[in-house]
């Protein structure tokens, strides 16, 4: 398999207003002391487009300005100036949370209660009817595989399986907007595997996900677009592979090539005036090599894991 | 029992108090919006600002409207399960342990201890329902804001007021099955302490001119009853201690003595239906007068006449009829005494009734009384019932026939003995109209707490709504306390601004400090020197927004009844209907309140 990446952003074409799920405009945050002196510009001002359908990514380090533009799309605090549309209805509507489900960065929820609970809890608070909210829990209890610890009291939960619960309440109303919040914080490769493969469910579904995160692994692999954030002003914004795409750079990839191989194609490359060039293999990342032997672990227990082989192909 | 205001009817009370609560809820709704509109004037501009706080109105508006139950319901469930795992359940634990120990400290040998018992424990009770949904509601927001839960719930479809009125709700139903636990293990306490038997044996009976035979019971709780029994062997051991016993003969013992039998205690739990008149009085002289006499700097409820001498205190009742007292006026009283010489302390002070028709000057003849400290004594008039006539003769005549015009008759009070005096208030003389159930009468006082506790709860929640915890509890306790002494800050604050020290000696507070440092008297007016007059006008200024404030704040003592129960008369139903509009018109403006507060603050920073 050879793939060859080409120079040149590719255009994203301008969404119609009815594709539009979020809208910022001019969306800023400053926070005051008690006597209404700035105390900090945690967001300069903003402008956002999010569209339905797709990943949205919100990347920068800690104190970027991330977590509050998530929370004033949600309403939990005020703009300083501008205004945050989400579905084209003001952030502070909560008529608008109807259609989205949140996952908090820690998975804040009432420890005292078991899972069911907590999912019939959320569930009532969208007015839904009995009998719903008992299929929609059943369902998304088995979803984040809580089968076995419905009836404990979150206390007793691990990270993990604070975040799955997290991730089953901001599901239970089946929203059209996902808005999650440092998604695979605490949570093992396994884990972080799973969030990312259900994000990318969530879209295959139709759903629009917007995550924040300073992991730039997680974002990489699942975001159609990104908006990268530093010192609470917007740095890049735009579809992940043009940003990542490395000008100036041809990239050949295949497998099953013999060393003489190699060696034509290396003269080939020279013969053409290449510079720079790189024979080699390809490194594996740490998370599909701890997946791939925790999966080798799972399918044959008791044995020493086998090497992950080489070459092969994603 | 003190009644120092009539009882209004609550539907000619409704229509006025509505205005005022109307006006009253107006007034400070324009307040806020201009306190909200200047501390956002400081960050935004005064434009930028108006636009807000406008905003924010309609935004507050359309949150209140339609709540949706489904979704208040869970908050409720929620501040439930709350409560419990914060085990407020040890709550009645505190209660049980309370009622454990009572018994070391209430003297069942008191004065009156069916009075004794029925206040510690509505006390208590109320003490405790109110603290518990004080802590509840101050605590429970501040902690979901604390650990961030609230911005799981905020992302739902929820709005502040579904949030607002869950919680205070929720924490009410607790607080409403702790009261009724707590009511019914103090109902169970009362009715066991209060009941006691006297064993009267035959050789304390002798026999007597007046009666049957008279004598005295054994001593039980710290007291006896003296007994008179008639000729046909029942009998009755007299009150004492707030109550009497029915006494029966049930046969003869061996020795040929009688055999008596004592009942329980009567007359300790009861809810009497008074029939209460307006009071007048006559001076010494006989003449009209405006008050009664005044026996020195004492409290201004109760005021007295002079024995020996034509003064009078005078009742007028009316809506007297044949129908409602088919046998005769059963008129019970309480008098005080103050004596200018002791006398035989043991006998009480004599006097006089009289009955006279206000329409044609008619009177009774005087019927005996005896007046006693701490106890209501009873006086049955007759229907038929002798009229003295311009000639000095007697005359039998019917009550309502002669004695009784268009449903009104006087009762005159007179004091026999010179230099005694009796002292009496409106509220003390009453016709008994009817006999209301105790349990009934408790339940009622029940709801009084209740009353209370809701208003605790809604305060609470108000306040945790932009407050941390333990500032909203401080802050909680603060305004009820300024609630508590409402009257004597409005008092207060007239004196300061009538110059009236009558009213309230001693000043405001920095004039009070001045008096306490230079250890000058309270009655002593102070030279009227710049400086005076500097701190006299301070002492105004600190307390017209105290003055404004307090007229705002709840009362919870005025919501209580336990004296009506302690005292053994029944809650007025036109009193508890005001109390349950007071209590509506304070947990409403309160949700209200805290649902523009939530609203405005930021749950998350």
């Amino acid at each position: 398999m050879i793939q060859q990446a080409t120079n040149g952003a590719a255009t994203a074409a301008r969404p119609s207003p009815g594709d539009v799920i979020v809208e910022t405009r001019n969306l800023s945050k400053v926070y005051r002391d008690f006597w209404g002196r700035s105390k900090k510009t945690a967001l300069k001002p903003l402008d956002l487009d999010i569209r339905r359908g797709e990943i949205f990514g919100l990347l920068g380090p800690n104190g970027a300005g991330k977590t509050t533009t998530l929370k004033l799309l949600l309403g939990l605090i005020f703009p300083t100036s501008g205004e945050a549309l989400v579905f084209g209805k003001p952030a502070t509507d909560v008529s608008k949370n109807e259609r989205i489900g949140y996952l908090p960065e820690e998975s804040y929820l009432y420890k005292f209660l078991d899972a069911e609970e907590t999912l019939d809890f959320y569930g009532r608070l969208f007015d839904m009817p009995p009998e719903e909210r008992r299929r929609r829990s059943e369902a998304l209890i088995e979803m984040v595989g809580l089968t076995r610890d419905r009836k404990r009291q979150l206390r007793e939960y691990s990270k993990g399986m604070t975040r799955r619960i997290g991730v089953a309440q901001a599901l239970i109303n089946d929203p059209e907007l996902v808005i999650l919040d440092e998604p695979t914080s605490g949570l093992d490769p396994i884990g972080t595997r799973e969030m990312k493969d259900l994000i990318i469910d969530l879209k295959s579904r139709g759903k629009t996900v917007i995550m924040c995160s300073h992991l730039l692994a997680d974002v990489e692999d699942v975001c159609d677009r990104i908006a990268v954030l530093h010192l609470g002003e917007l740095k890049e914004l735009g579809r992940v592979e043009d940003l990542l795409r490395v000008t100036g750079v041809t990239q050949f990839r295949a497998t099953g090539l013999s060393p003489a191989a190699v060696a034509d194609i290396e003269r080939v490359l020279e013969k053409h005036g290449a510079a720079d060039v790189e024979v080699g293999n390809p490194r594996t990342t740490l998370e599909d090599l701890f997946l791939e032997v925790v999966r080798d672990t799972e399918a044959r227990p008791g044995r020493r894991a086998r090497r992950p082989e080489t070459g092969r192909s994603e | 029992m003190v009644l120092e205001e009539e009882i209004p009817r609550f539907a000619s009370w409704i229509g006025p108090a509505v205005l005022r609560y109307a006006a009253t809820a107006g007034a400070a709704a324009v307040a806020a919006g201009l306190c909200a509109w200047l501390a956002q004037a400081v960050a935004y501009g005064p434009l930028a600002s108006g636009d807000r706080v406008y905003r924010g109105i309609l935004a507050g508006l359309a949150d209140l409207a339609l709540p949706s139950p489904r979704r208040v319901w869970a908050l409720a469930r929620l501040a439930i399960q709350e409560s419990l795992r914060r085990n407020v359940l040890v709550a009645l634990a505190l209660f049980a342990v309370i009622l454990t120990f009572a018994g070391w400290f209430l003297d069942p040998a008191s004065v009156d201890p069916g009075r004794l018992y029925i206040g510690f424990i509505l006390g208590a009770t109320n003490f405790l329902v109110c603290m518990v949904a004080l802590v509840l509601a101050a605590f429970s927001l501040p902690a979901d804001v604390k650990s961030k839960a609230i911005q799981t719930v905020v992302t739902k479809p929820v709005r502040t007021s579904e949030i607002v009125l869950g919680r205070t709700l929720g924490f009410a139903l607790v607080g409403t099955c702790l009261l009724a636990l707590m009511a019914f293990a103090g109902w169970a306490f009362i009715v066991r302490s209060v009941s006691h038997v006297h064993a009267l044996e035959d050789a304390d009976v002798f026999a007597s001119p007046q009666a049957g035979s008279e004598g005295r019971t054994s001593l039980v709780r710290g007291h006896r009853h003296r007994v008179v029994v008639d000729g046909s062997g029942n009998g009755v051991a007299e009150t004492a201690h707030g109550h009497r016993h029915a006494v029966s003969v049930t046969g003869t013992a061996g020795d040929g003595g009688r055999r008596y039998a004592v009942g329980g205690p009567l007359g300790i739990l009861e809810a009497r239906r008074p029939l209460r008149g307006s009071l007048r009085f006559l001076d010494r002289e006989g003449r009209p007068a405006a008050k009664g006499i005044s026996v020195g700097n004492e409290w201004a409820y109760r005021q007295y006449i002079e024995g020996g001498t034509a003064g009078a205190a005078i009742w007028t009742f009316d809506g007297i009829t044949p129908e409602e007292f088919p046998n005769g006026l059963p008129l019970e009283m309480i008098i005080r005494v103050f004596r200018t010489y002791i006398g035989r302390i043991e006998e009480g002070i004599h006097g006089t009734i009289q009955l006279r028709n206000p329409t044609t000057s008619l009177r009774s003849e005087s019927l005996p009384i005896v007046a006693r400290e701490h106890t209501i004594d009873s006086l049955f008039i007759p229907r038929r019932i002798n009229t003295v006539l311009a000639s000095g003769e007697l005359r039998e005549v019917d009550l309502f026939a002669e004695l009784v015009s268009d449903g009104r008759v006087e009762v005159w009070l007179q004091c026999l003995e010179p230099a005694q005096y009796f002292g009496v208030a409106q509220a003390d003389f009453y016709l008994r109209a009817g006999e209301g159930s105790f349990a009934l009468n408790y339940a009622k006082s029940c709801l009084g707490i209740w009353f209370s506790m809701l208003v605790c709860t809604a305060l609470g929640v108000m306040f945790s709504t932009f407050l941390s915890g333990p500032v909203a509890l401080l802050a909680t306790m603060a305004m009820l306390l300024v609630g508590q002494f409402r009257e004597f800050i409005a008092r207060l604050f007239t004196s300061q601004v009538t110059g009236d020290s009558s009213l309230v000696p001693g000043g405001g507070p920095i004039e009070s400090l001045y008096r306490i440092v230079t250890q000058t008297s309270i009655t002593l007016e102070l030279d009227p020197t710049p400086a005076v007059q500097a701190m006299k006008t301070a002492d105004t200024l600190l307390l017209a927004p105290l003055r404004l404030a307090a007229g705002l704040f709840p009362s919870l003592s005025t919501l209580g009844t336990s004296d009506f129960v302690a005292g053994g008369f029944d809650i007025p139903a036109n009193l508890l209907a005001a109390h349950a509009a007071e209590t509506l018109g304070y947990v409403a403006a309160f949700v209200v309140a805290g649902v523009f507060c939530l609203k405005a603050r930021e749950v998350a920073s």
